[in-house]
């Protein structure tokens, strides 16, 4: 039997202003509507913005959009590690953030002074147009749903990332 | 990353850390003499202004908070002020408390951010906040919860932490109920605290022995530490309107940069933020907050720009103070927004982000479409000057070797805090020597 984690957190990263960018966000709310549980926080423009929302967590979802070559609407689904990169392909710098502090530097912080969450679990949707703007790329759109689907998965537990 | 021999040295940083946003930034000695400084934008220029053109100018707070994570309550400030300043309308003075209280709430968690995840590791030898956890827990705890308490009264007056909901042209949606905002003292008389200890605390850092010669300037607002209102001023005599340091504060492209260099009168580099704020007006600073600067030994003005941590977290002590001040005052605005209504024009609005002075300048129509957009935030006005900062630095430390020297570039560029995603999207700074 699968026991859904008790406390969860979806916390969408991201800019709408940004076109493909504004997924992160519009798939944690709908997915947290959808499941009917768990706390949906953001949109959040920098990941320190975690800190404070996610320490009583048992898991952290964090769904945003990423920008790896694949083809737009992948999915990616990483759990994060210990490590400087947290385990994100090509994250330890956070190549094409904006942000101070990347998402694997802000666990390694959250851990550091026992606020971090039991887990956490990247949900990552490959973007297609980062340019200013509102509206999701149609291949972004079309691969919403299934991102919805994946995040309620591991509200209820029932995904294993891969 | 260093090249080159003898009199010729070239030390490159391919990207500061640290900094919200990405860049590179460039300097190049030759004989021992600092021949090029150089801050390199490699992000196409931000298009936020283009965004706007069209839109109907009640949409403007709303956008333009998504140019900054960290200031997005700034931008609704200056561009509430612009529209306003448009229309001819004047919000009464409770709308204008419970702004300055939304924006303490920002100074707090940015100012919290900045000293203590961002700058402090500088100073301590840490590589960064995580290392600096391990190192002092017990500091980086105090920084988390200083900041949870700034992001508590944005998400009170504001309806979220992130990109507050709740400001409108001409004041808010819904006044935050009384109760709300009296729980607030709690946590802001344990922040001030904080605060005072953390002046106490930056102040004991060590500083490299560097004065900058600036143009200080920052908006002044009688009688107080300036925020959401004032007149732009500056430490050589100007006092104007916002319209007229709109029309001063002339903004140029540059060969290697796609973000705009601000420059008064087209001549002058200038300076904005906590060191110019206090400046202008250290005299207006509530006793604690003086008290706190004297005892750090701050004079009623600071030329090292290393010292810029030690003004912000006396500034950090002020934002606790005054919205402490604020909430024992607080009564809500009825209505909660005053009516504007379109006219056709142009308006401007100044208001002091947590990294400096923020302008937004606007044309609407009849209709109240946007038709042209101006947004000029503090890093672009500041950005000629940290070049200068980086050319004393280096000056002064060409005995450094490259790493340290390396090290010593980006600490004076993060001593401004600067928002590159407010001047560009994304800003690589990189370093040159040679």
């Amino acid at each position: 039997m699968i026991r859904p984690p008790a406390r969860v957190v979806v916390a969408g990263l991201g800019n709408e202003y940004r076109r493909d960018d504004g997924a992160g966000p519009l798939i944690a709310e709908r997915a947290v509507t959808r499941a009917g549980r768990g706390s949906v926080v953001g949109p959040l423009a920098d990941p320190l913005d975690l800190l404070g929302e996610w320490d009583d967590a048992d898991l952290a979802v964090v769904v945003d959009a990423v920008h790896s070559g694949q083809m737009p609407g992948t999915l990616t689904t990483v759990e994060l590690v210990d490590g400087p990169d947290g385990g994100i392909p090509g994250g330890h710098r956070g190549a094409s953030s904006t942000h101070g502090i990347g998402l694997a530097g802000v666990l390694r912080l959250a851990r550091a002074v026992d606020r971090a969450p039991g887990r956490v679990v990247v949900v990552g949707i490959e973007g297609g147009d980062f340019s200013q703007g509102t509206g999701l790329s149609p291949e972004v759109q079309a691969a919403v749903p299934s991102a919805v689907r994946r995040v309620v998965d591991l509200i209820e537990g029932g995904v294993p990332c891969a | 990353m260093t090249h080159g021999s003898g009199a010729r040295r070239t030390v490159g940083v391919e990207g500061i850390s640290r900094v919200e946003g990405e860049g590179s930034l460039r300097v190049e000695v030759h004989d021992g003499a600092v021949t090029e400084v150089a801050l390199d934008i490699f992000e196409p220029p931000r298009y936020f202004e283009a965004l706007l053109v069209g839109r109907h100018f009640t949409e403007a707070p709303d956008i333009t908070a998504r140019i900054c994570g960290i200031c997005p309550v700034a931008y609704q400030m200056s561009a509430c002020a612009a529209m306003e300043d448009a229309c001819g309308v004047t919000v009464d003075g409770r709308v204008r408390s419970l702004r300055r209280l939304l924006y303490c709430g920002e100074w707090i968690q940015s100012h919290a951010l900045h000293i203590y995840l961002l700058h402090a590791p500088d100073f301590l030898g840490c590589a960064d906040a995580v290392e600096l956890a391990e190192q002092d827990r017990g500091a980086v705890e105090r920084g988390l919860a200083i900041k949870r308490t700034g992001n508590l009264v944005m998400a009170t007056v504001g309806g979220r932490a992130v990109h507050p909901v709740n400001v409108r042209v001409g004041g808010f949606y819904r006044a935050p109920d009384p109760a709300a905002i009296a729980a607030l003292r709690e946590p802001l008389l344990q922040a001030r605290d904080d605060a005072l200890a953390t002046v106490a605390w930056v102040s004991g850092f060590e500083f490299p022995d560097v004065v900058g010669g600036y143009r200080f300037v920052a908006l002044r607002d009688p009688g107080r530490y300036p925020i959401e209102s004032g007149r732009p001023a500056s430490s050589e005599g100007l006092d104007v309107s916002p319209g007229a340091f709109a029309a001063l504060a002339v903004e140029e492209h540059v060969a290697h940069s796609t973000a705009l260099h601000a420059r008064l009168a087209g001549r002058d580099p200038y300076l904005t933020g906590p060191l110019a704020r206090y400046a202008l007006n250290a005299g207006v600073l509530p006793p604690v907050a003086a008290e706190a600067a004297s005892a750090a030994g701050l004079g009623p003005v600071c030329w090292n720009p290393f010292q810029s941590i030690v003004v912000r977290a006396v500034e950090l002590v002020f934002a606790c103070d005054e919205a402490l001040t604020l909430l024992e005052a607080y009564e809500p605005p009825d209505p909660p927004a005053a009516e504007v209504r379109a006219r056709p024009g142009f308006g401007t609005g100044v208001t002091e982000a947590p990294r400096g002075l923020l302008l937004h300048r606007y044309e609407i129509d009849a209709d109240g479409t946007i038709v042209t957009a101006r947004i000029m935030p503090p890093t672009s006005q500041n950005q000629l000057t940290i070049e200068a900062d980086l050319r004393r630095v280096v000056e002064a430390g060409l005995d450094l070797d490259d790493a340290d020297l390396q090290w010593r570039c980006e600490q004076a560029v993060r001593n401004h805090d600067p928002c590159i995603s407010c001047a560009a999207h994304f800003l690589d700074l990189s370093v040159e020597t040679r």
